[in-house]
């Protein structure tokens, strides 16, 4: 089916810019096939394993070309283990047993895969041996692998999702990218707008897009224009900074000595709003000592930008593993033992990830806020609190991510200093909507009536107990949310560096009773769409 | 044919991993003479195996013995 010059495909735009660019229809790759005996000789097996090793083996000499440096010894490795002498005669026992060539190399791989398992030494090799595998047996079967993207030109990505593996192979032809599934947290809009490149997300309609055909990326007006120009690119609002200051503190999310390095010397950051100390941690196996953590918070602290840093403590799931804590497999991870659950088994790990701070703290001179996340009662509340109270004196506490504690934010009176709200998890919860389902995207959209009238409650709840309120979650990125989130109450907003000046600009842009204004007409809104025409509209007329 | 052993220590600070061992036996291919490896007492495995080499889960600072299977 082809479409109509002009037809508006409808979705969820990810950044301010539009483009212009050819579609290139990325199918998601079939599945391998199921390991089957034999019909035809072993001969013609090995022949047939034999050219697709080699295959797969020209293939990794190309991508190593193409990494070039160390990267192209890595690649040089893999071609050891691909063509490794011992797994080809295990494979060719498997093919005189009848196997096709395919099954044959597979259960070769995963014996070896079995004798180095284990080690948590090998875990990576592991997982190298599998993926040669599984092209191996893509190559026998004809199915296409790698994402093969064009290097010149300027073409537009549609696709059910992307995966992070697919993002990082994104060249430079790609200007823009539309998927029909995954919302506005999936991993593909947080990449998109990291690198800047115009996106639609959740855009079911663009199924019917077909290879050749030019698209207009409208990410502001959230919608494809099927044979659009740039002309037709709805216009971002200009906010124009008419104030010195924004109508409540703008911070920056980091996680890195990077991160903060870049954050104080490319924005006006004020401090620091979500240091997420997970990333120390997911690639150590042994656990950090005292002193290796002290330094490593020692150094982001002091290169985090002038103001108040609010650090989370561990917010690790069985899904996002900590090798040292030894958490077991999950059915349900995201509603497992996560965050601060953790204290249950590992008490002495986050206390002493809080000594830690209070160390780095203390020799920084910084003003150190700690919050937890993953809290769903007062009572957990004030354990934390307690707890970090005891340990240090830094300003304590919660993330507020469940619903059962954003019920609860009146009685913190007395309890925790502040909270901050994480969008992402607070609408995952909300709406009983996976993050990682791409096809339940359209529910995590920030502009959800249901989530914005949740964030008021947070915020009058914040005011009545005297305490501070902010949001550090993906959709106080979005400018005219941020404005949205001033008016209701919320009393400062933490971005990802990239998005600092924009929102500074666009809160340092009107006063907090215009804020007030907006926030009250997008209240009364009862879908997504409405909430966010009125508040574009009435931004529209300032 | 005889066979000549000789004992080395493993120096590599993160042991006998993929890299080193597809190193090993890249030499050993060049050679082409057919040479064992492993721990004293127990069983050896060929160095024309970068796979078998890695299943012996070889640390830092073990010592291991090499043989070689010579005419000369």
């Amino acid at each position: 089916m082809s479409v109509a010059q002009g037809t508006v495909l409808s979705g969820l735009g990810v950044g301010l810019n539009s483009a212009v660019g050819e579609v290139h229809i990325v199918k998601p790759q079939a599945p391998l096939p199921e390991w089957t005996k034999s019909s035809k000789s072993v001969d013609e097996e090995r022949a047939a394993l034999k050219t697709a090793i080699s295959n797969v083996s020209e293939n990794l000499d190309a991508l190593g070309v193409r990494a070039g440096g160390t990267s192209a010894e890595i690649f040089e490795a893999l071609k050891f283990l691909l063509e490794d002498e011992e797994l080809f005669e295990v494979a060719e026992g498997n093919l005189d047993d009848g196997w096709t060539a395919g099954a044959a190399y597979g259960m070769a791989v995963n014996t070896f895969a079995e004798i180095l398992g284990g080690d948590p030494d090998f875990d990576e090799r592991v997982k190298d041996l599998q993926d040669l595998s599984r092209r191996v047996q893509a190559d026998l079967a004809g199915i296409e692998m790698a994402l093969t993207l064009p290097e010149i030109g300027r073409y537009v990505l549609v696709g059910d999702d992307f995966s992070p593996a697919d993002t990082a192979q994104f060249t430079k032809a790609v200007v823009g990218v539309i998927t029909l599934k995954g919302g506005p947290t999936s991993h593909t809009a947080i990449i998109c707008r990291s690198r800047s490149i115009p996106a639609v997300v959740s855009c079911g309609a663009a199924a019917d897009l077909e290879n050749g055909d030019t698209v207009l990326v409208d990410p502001v007006g959230d919608r494809v224009v099927f044979g659009g120009d740039e002309t037709l690119a709805t216009k971002a609002i200009e906010f124009v900074a008419l104030n010195e200051e924004p109508v409540i503190p703008v911070r920056a999310n980091i996680g890195t000595l990077a991160d903060a390095e870049g954050a104080t010397a490319e924005t006006k950051a004020e401090g620091v709003g979500l240091f997420r100390t997970e990333l120390l941690y997911l690639s150590a196996n042994t656990a950090p000592s005292i002193d290796d953590q002290v330094a490593s918070y020692s150094a982001i602290l002091a290169a985090a930008p002038a103001g108040p840093i609010v650090v989370r403590t561990i917010d690790a799931g069985s899904d996002k593993p900590v090798p040292f804590l030894n958490m077991p497999h999950e059915e349900n991870p995201s509603l497992g033992v996560r965050g601060y659950r953790l204290i249950q088994d590992h008490r002495e790990f986050i206390e002493d990830q809080l000594k830690s701070l209070e160390l780095a703290r203390v020799a920084t001179g910084r003003e150190v806020w700690v919050m937890a996340p993953m809290i769903a009662t007062v009572g957990e509340a004030k354990a934390f609190a307690d707890l970090a109270r005891s340990i240090g004196g830094y300003k304590v506490g919660v993330m507020v991510e469940t619903p059962s504690i954003a019920a609860m934010i009146e009685q913190l009176e007395g309890v925790v200093d502040f909270v901050s709200v994480g969008t992402n998890d607070l609408s995952q919860y909300l709406f009983a909507a996976d993050r990682m389902n791409p096809s339940l995207g359209a529910l995590l959209n920030h502009w959800q009536p249901g989530l914005i009238r949740t964030l008021a409650r947070i915020a009058d709840g914040g005011k009545k107990a005297g305490i501070s309120v902010g949001v550090c979650g993906e959709s106080a990125s979005d400018p005219a949310f941020a404005v949205v989130l001033a008016g209701l109450g919320i009393t400062s907003v933490s971005v990802s560096k990239s998005q600092v000046t924009v929102v500074r600009n666009a809160l340092s842009s009107l006063d907090l009773g215009a804020c007030k204004e907006i926030a009250n007409k997008v209240l009364a809104a009862t879908s997504p769409e409405a909430a966010k025409a009125a508040a574009l509209d009435a931004l529209s007329q300032l | 044919m005889s066979a000549i052993a000789h004992e080395v220590e493993v120096l590599d600070p993160i042991g006998l991993h993929a890299r080193p061992a597809s190193q090993i036996v890249k030499l050993v291919k060049e050679s082409g003479l057919t040479i064992t490896i492993g721990r004293e007492g127990e069983e050896f495995v060929k160095a024309n195996s970068a796979l078998m080499l890695m299943s012996l889960k070889i640390k830092t600072g073990e010592k291991l013995t090499l043989q070689i299977e010579t005419e000369d």
